[in-house]
């Protein structure tokens, strides 16, 4: 399953593209995400909790950032396992755009699930991806958008 | 099989207690979401807090223009009860048509609202029929109560204890049933009352929704020919294995033709 999604944050392409980097940031974004650390150079591993209607389970996720092109954009790809609950894979092509000050984010992402989850949530699954990934780069779109530029 | 603390309580008051001494309390109403997934291992709360002794909850009662609801009604009940079958009988028909007799003479009406299921058939009548949700806290608008897929406009704590529906003029409920579980693939309910025309449709997307240009084309007239030409954008639907985006969006058009003939 596809999903794409585009997002202008009010923040130049430097900044966005930092802030796409910076574990800090991401952990505030990803919905439910308890936890990130860094495990090598373009390596992360996250602890989230899910939170869909009934369902509610803990993950641990591997995040990989691959084919870095900076300022313009990389892959995100995520590998999360939830025990019991089946387990989850995707990643999302991430592009930027310069608008004048402000930048235009734009995702294709693609998204697997297995386990149970899979079996009972199949109707559910594409529209709980896409809420996922509104919820994150909505939020994105916040903190880097409502952020002044660290000194660095 | 792992552990959790059971309290089947009798009043919201203690309902509302127990779960705040809960490290990761769960409210049950009937449970047939809760159950199933607390099997599957996809939810394990600490506490599992059962309504269904609070008796003050359930039962239909007619109040001037309006059926008051209790949130703990089961479906088979507002299905069976003269009442709703007299005053709104495409209620009684929708709740008649939820998922199997099992689920019907368990799942409740608050609990399946609480729950929002984006193809549960009673977030429908809430917003089509412009009901009024009551809680232990407040009155919530039908159209503030659903705000997301599985989202409302509940806070923590906050119990639904019924639901309130204005009598229409005239209305009716058409889904079309995934056919095993029963769940709307998409599911129309059209209602005529003394403020307007409602159409709400549920099922198709993240969360059940209005078409505002069909309210105002069956507004100057009210039969299926009105709706000829009005479609729903696909953009925002739902995909599935079951059914694209682009055939829920026609199949809505179908639905609500059919739900305005039925209503006559």
């Amino acid at each position: 399953m596809e999903i794409t999604g585009e997002f202008a944050i009010p923040a130049p392409r430097e900044r966005v593209w930092e802030a796409l980097n910076d574990p800090e940031v991401l952990r505030q974004c990803i919905p439910g995400c308890e936890s990130i650390e860094r495990e090598a150079d373009n390596v992360f591993n996250a602890a989230m909790r899910a939170k869909i209607g009934p369902v509610k389970a803990r993950f641990t996720s591997v995040v990989t950032l691959t084919n870095l092109d900076p300022p313009n954009g990389y892959t995100i790809v995520g590998e999360g396992k939830g025990g019991p609950a089946g387990f989850g894979k995707g990643s999302a092509d991430v592009t930027l755009e310069p608008q004048g000050d402000e930048t235009t984010l734009r995702y294709r992402a693609e998204l697997q699930v297995g386990g149970k989850l899979a079996q009972i949530g199949s109707r559910l699954v594409a529209g709980a991806a896409r809420k996922i990934a509104d919820d994150f780069f909505g939020k994105f779109q916040e903190v880097v958008g409502g952020e002044t530029p660290p000194s660095a | 099989m792992y552990s959790f603390n059971y309290r089947r309580v009798s009043s919201v008051d203690e309902a509302v207690a127990a779960l705040g001494k809960a490290e990761d309390g769960k409210l049950m109403a009937g449970g047939m979401t809760l159950l199933p997934t607390m099997k599957q291992r996809l939810a394990q709360p600490s506490d599992l807090i059962d309504l269904s002794g609070v008796g003050a909850l359930a039962g239909i009662k007619r109040e001037g223009n309006r059926i008051v609801i209790g949130a703990m009604t089961r479906h088979a009940d507002v299905a069976d009860s003269a009442e709703v079958r007299s005053a709104i009988p495409a209620l009684a028909h929708l709740a008649g048509r939820i998922g199997d007799p099992q689920v019907r003479n368990r799942g409740t009406i608050g609990g399946s609202i609480a729950n929002a299921d984006p193809a549960a058939d009673y977030p429908a009548a809430v917003v089509g029929l412009g009901a009024t949700v009551h809680t232990n806290q407040r009155e919530i608008a039908g159209d503030d109560f659903f705000t997301g897929m599985f989202d409302t406009a509940l806070e923590d704590g906050e119990i639904i204890t019924a639901v309130s529906f204005p009598v229409p003029e005239k209305a009716a409920y058409v889904k079309f049933p995934n056919p095993a579980s029963r769940y709307a693939v998409v599911g129309v309910m059209v209602a005529r009352t003394g403020g307007g025309v409602r159409v709400a449709v549920t099922g198709a997307g993240p969360s059940v929704f209005r078409v505002p240009a069909m309210e105002a084309a069956l507004a100057k007239s009210f039969s299926a020919a009105a709706l000829d030409g009005i479609t729903v954008a696909a953009d925002d639907l739902n995909t599935d294995i079951h059914a694209s985006a682009e055939y829920r969006a026609h199949l809505v058009g179908v639905m609500a033709a059919r739900a305005v003939a039925a209503a006559g």
